[in-house]
C-alpha cells in the first residue's frame, strides 16, 4: 500500500535551482517526472496479484469503507472478519458443470488505518461488489474545538 | 503564424476532433468465458458493479459486443485512500462471424455476472446425414 502525501508546493519547490550553480541542472527532473506520473495515476495506486481479487479502500469524517469486486459468490459464502486493525474477506465460490461441483475459496487481508468500532460492522454485497462499512471510533474523528480568544 | 502553417499545416489543428472516426471511450476488457455445445455457445462475463440498466448487449456486422457502466459512483465526501478497482465501463467485443441466432440470444445478469445463451444458427448444427 502507498499512499501519495501531497505537499503543499514551497517557493525552493517552484523556482528552478538558478541559484546554486554548481548543482547539475538534471537533478530533480527524474524526481519531478516521478512525481507528475504519480500525481496522474496516484488514484490507482495498486493493481491487484492475478489472482486476488481487487480492494478499495475509502474513508469519509466518520467511516472507513472497504469495497471488494466478488462477483457470482452467494452473500451466504462470504464471510467479513475484523481481528484488531485486520479486515479479512473470504468468499467461496461454487460451480456447477452437471453432477460435478467445484467449490474454491479465496481470501483477502487488509489493514484499516486508523480505529475501527469493530462490533459495529456493516456489509452489504450488491452487484457483485461487497461494501464494508467501518465506523471511526469517536475519537478517531477530525473534531473541531472551539478555543475562545479573549 | 502564416509561415508557421506553411512548414507545419498541421500545427494549428483542433486536438479535440482531429479524426472523423467516432469517438472511442476508455474502457477495460472484462474476464469471460466461452463454452460450446453442440448446439449453443454459453458466454459467461465478470462485470463486478454493473446494474442491469447500465448493461448493453450490442449485435452488429458478426461482432457482439457487451458494454457494461459501473452502476455505483463515489459519494461525495468520500476520500480514496487506496483503489485497484477503475470506474471505466467494462467492454467485450467477440466475432461470431453469423454462427449464432442473434435473435434467440437469451441474457441473465446475477450479482455481476452475466451469463448469455447464444444458440447456433441451424445451418451450423451439426447433423447427422442418413446413408441410403
Amino acid at each position: 500500500m502507498r499512499l501519495v502525501r501531497y505537499t503543499y508546493p514551497s517557493t525552493r519547490s517552484l523556482v528552478p535551482a538558478y541559484g546554486t550553480a554548481f548543482r547539475n541542472p538534471w537533478t530533480g527532473l527524474e524526481g519531478e517526472i516521478n512525481r507528475l506520473f504519480e500525481s496522474a495515476v496516484g488514484d490507482y495506486a495498486g493493481v491487484a496479484a492475478p489472482d486476488r481479487f481487487p480492494v478499495d479502500l475509502y474513508e469519509d469524517k466518520d467511516n472507513t469503507y472497504v469495497r471488494a469486486e466478488l462477483p457470482g459468490v452467494e452473500r451466504a459464502d462470504i464471510s467479513v472478519e475484523m481481528v484488531e486493525d485486520y479486515l479479512t474477506i473470504t468468499a467461496a465460490r461454487k460451480i456447477k458443470d452437471g453432477d460435478k461441483e467445484e467449490s474454491f475459496s479465496f481470501s483477502r487481508s487488509v489493514t484499516i488505518p486508523g480505529v475501527v468500532q469493530a462490533d459495529k460492522v456493516a456489509a452489504a454485497y450488491e452487484n457483485g461488489v461487497l461494501t464494508v462499512t467501518l465506523p471511526k471510533r469517536e475519537e478517531a474523528k477530525p473534531r473541531k474545538i472551539s478555543v475562545n480568544v479573549n | 503564424m502564416s509561415l508557421l502553417n506553411s512548414i507545419m499545416p498541421g500545427f494549428t489543428r483542433n486536438l479535440s476532433n482531429n479524426d472523423e472516426e467516432k469517438p472511442v471511450s476508455p474502457a477495460v476488457k472484462p474476464l469471460y468465458e466461452v463454452k460450446e455445445t453442440s448446439d449453443a455457445y454459453g458466454l459467461v462475463v465478470q462485470l463486478p458493479g454493473v446494474a442491469k440498466d447500465g448493461l448493453s448487449i450490442t449485435s452488429e456486422e458478426g461482432t457482439l459486443t457487451v458494454r457494461g457502466e459501473r452502476g455505483w459512483k463515489r459519494p461525495a465526501g468520500w476520500t480514496s485512500l487506496y483503489r485497484e478497482s477503475t470506474d471505466l465501463p467494462f467492454e467485450l467485443s467477440l466475432q461470431h462471424e453469423n454462427a449464432i441466432d442473434v435473435d434467440k440470444i437469451h441474457a441473465e445478469l446475477r450479482d455481476g455476472v452475466l451469463r448469455v445463451a447464444l444458440p447456433k444458427t441451424e445451418a451450423r448444427k451439426p447433423r447427422k446425414i442418413a446413408v441410403s
